[in-house]
């Protein structure tokens, strides 16, 4: 399965309504080679899920700068648990406080993104995750 | 976990099972195997087939930026709504630089998720160069044997003359914009030619009426035979969502039509035909470049015509007659060996 393609959701969960870092690092992921569904703005938990499911995505990731990056990622782990994607990399990035970033870790999620990260260093992430059979 | 070797172990009864019972994430497994790994697809398919029920399959196509992806929502709202269950497949292109695929059609289709009577999925149009992506018949199959009965297709944005929509929808919906060209456009051949409907969105947009007269210019002087009949051109607004009770209305009356006319089996007659020619096709070919080393040889013969400026059908003859001497050889050998 080495060469099946990588298909990763985007999408910005709630209402925060800035979409240029998800947008750079869309762009990224398609110029390295995978396949992005973007779903852009104001989504909940429920539809980002809801098109995991459907696109039988191989990773999820979310943007969040308003601060609400707890709830929402607590939340999308729980839905894709409960539909049968826990096998899948959750992952995103943000505004994220370190600690923060401890705690999503023990909920499931992947590593987080933050500013001034190197885009490659995204898409290394998600390669050797992969790479490496998943979660 | 979701390696290589899971792959024929995922194909199991297990999600055969599932699928049949309901289970969306089973339906979305199935459509993967049948996107990555083409040699399933014969083993899916003789199990999908004897459980479809004939769903129709409507393809939306265009330029691009026309309203593809908002018509088509508007289009499975309003399916929903009279009863149908409703599989849509969105295809965007493959770069051919990176092999990457930026899918956003899911973007204009907000308004239909969560609906339990929709299931939407994105494709990358891969290796597709003519709107679709190859294995989008196949998800349609998928689609079909989980009980959809609307299917719509929608193609990544296209020119004139990318027709691959013609090899899976039984009714094709052209969507149009005012401005995008004048009648000589229209009197191309290609795209316009497949459509048994034409609609110009964006009709709010000026343009919209000398868009119309072109169109019933086109099909006055047209010299089709009588009995058929010009496709309508309609108009909407689909992002100001005028006009789309009328268009829903005339794709339900022309599917209606087309299944009593018997002209929709006919289209899954040829279609069929089609496929078969094509596989044998590539059967075929498979089995002399197994048999002899013809892909060598023509690299060789092609680079030797070139370098002496020769036409190339005698080589081309000389092959051909190979291949009958060969395969018969080969069935002549099993018989020995058998």
């Amino acid at each position: 399965m080495a060469d099946k393609k990588i298909k990763i959701i985007i999408a910005k969960p709630g209402l925060d309504g800035h979409d240029r870092g998800a947008k750079v690092v869309a762009r990224a992921l398609v110029e390295a080679g995978m396949e992005v569904v973007y779903l852009g703005l104001r989504q909940t938990p429920e539809s980002i899920v809801n098109a995991a499911l459907e696109e039988d995505a191989d990773v999820v990731g979310l943007s969040i700068l308003s601060g609400a990056h707890m709830t929402h990622f607590k939340r999308v782990k729980e839905l894709m648990d409960k539909n049968g994607l826990g096998d899948r990399l959750l992952t995103g990035g943000g505004i994220i406080p370190t600690k923060d970033q401890d705690k999503l870790k023990e909920l499931g999620v992947g590593k987080v993104f933050g500013p001034g990260d190197d885009l490659q260093a995204i898409v290394d992430y998600i390669r050797t995750w992969r790479g490496s059979g998943g979660a | 976990m979701r390696t290589g070797a899971s792959i024929g172990r995922s194909l199991g009864p297990k999600l055969w099972d599932d699928f049949f019972k309901g289970s969306r994430l089973a339906c979305a497994r199935l459509i993967t195997l049948v996107e990555n790994f083409p040699e399933s697809v014969p083993e899916i398919r003789d199990k999908l087939i004897p459980r479809q029920k004939g769903a129709i399959r409507v393809g939306i196509t265009g330029p691009p930026g026309v309203g593809k992806s908002t018509v088509t929502a508007a289009l499975a709202r309003r399916a929903v709504k009279a009863g149908h269950t409703v599989g849509i497949i969105a295809v965007d292109p493959t770069s051919p630089f990176t092999g990457g695929a930026f899918l956003g059609d899911r973007v204009r289709m907000q308004s239909l998720i969560g609906d339990p009577h929709i299931f939407i999925r994105s494709m990358a149009s891969r290796d597709g160069h003519g709107g679709l992506s190859p294995s989008t018949p196949y998800v349609a199959d998928v689609f079909d044997a989980f009980g959809m009965d609307r299917i719509f297709i929608e193609t990544v944005g296209v020119g004139q003359a990318e027709l691959d929509v013609l090899t899976c929808a039984d009714l094709i919906v052209l969507v149009l914009q005012p401005a995008t060209g004048d009648i000589i456009q229209a009197l191309k051949a290609g795209i316009i030619e497949a459509a048994d409907l034409l609609l110009i969105n964006k009709s709010d947009l000026s343009g919209t009426e000398s868009l119309l007269e072109s169109f019933r210019f086109l099909f006055e002087i047209s010299a089709r035979p009588k009995a058929i009949a010009a496709p309508p051109v309609l108009t909407a607004s689909a992002l100001h969502n005028k006009g789309l009770d009328e268009v829903y209305k005339e794709v339900e009356q022309l599917i209606h039509g087309h299944v009593e006319s018997g002209r929709i089996r006919e289209k899954k007659r040829l279609r069929l035909e089609g496929e078969m020619k094509s596989s044998v096709l590539q059967d075929l070919w498979g089995r002399f470049s197994a048999l002899t080393n013809a892909p060598e040889e023509m690299r060789t013969a092609a680079e030797d015509l070139l370098k002496n400026g020769r036409s190339p059908y005698p080589f081309i003859r000389n092959l051909c007659a190979r291949i009958t001497m060969e395969i018969r050889d080969e069935r002549t050998n099993r018989k020995d060996h058998g």
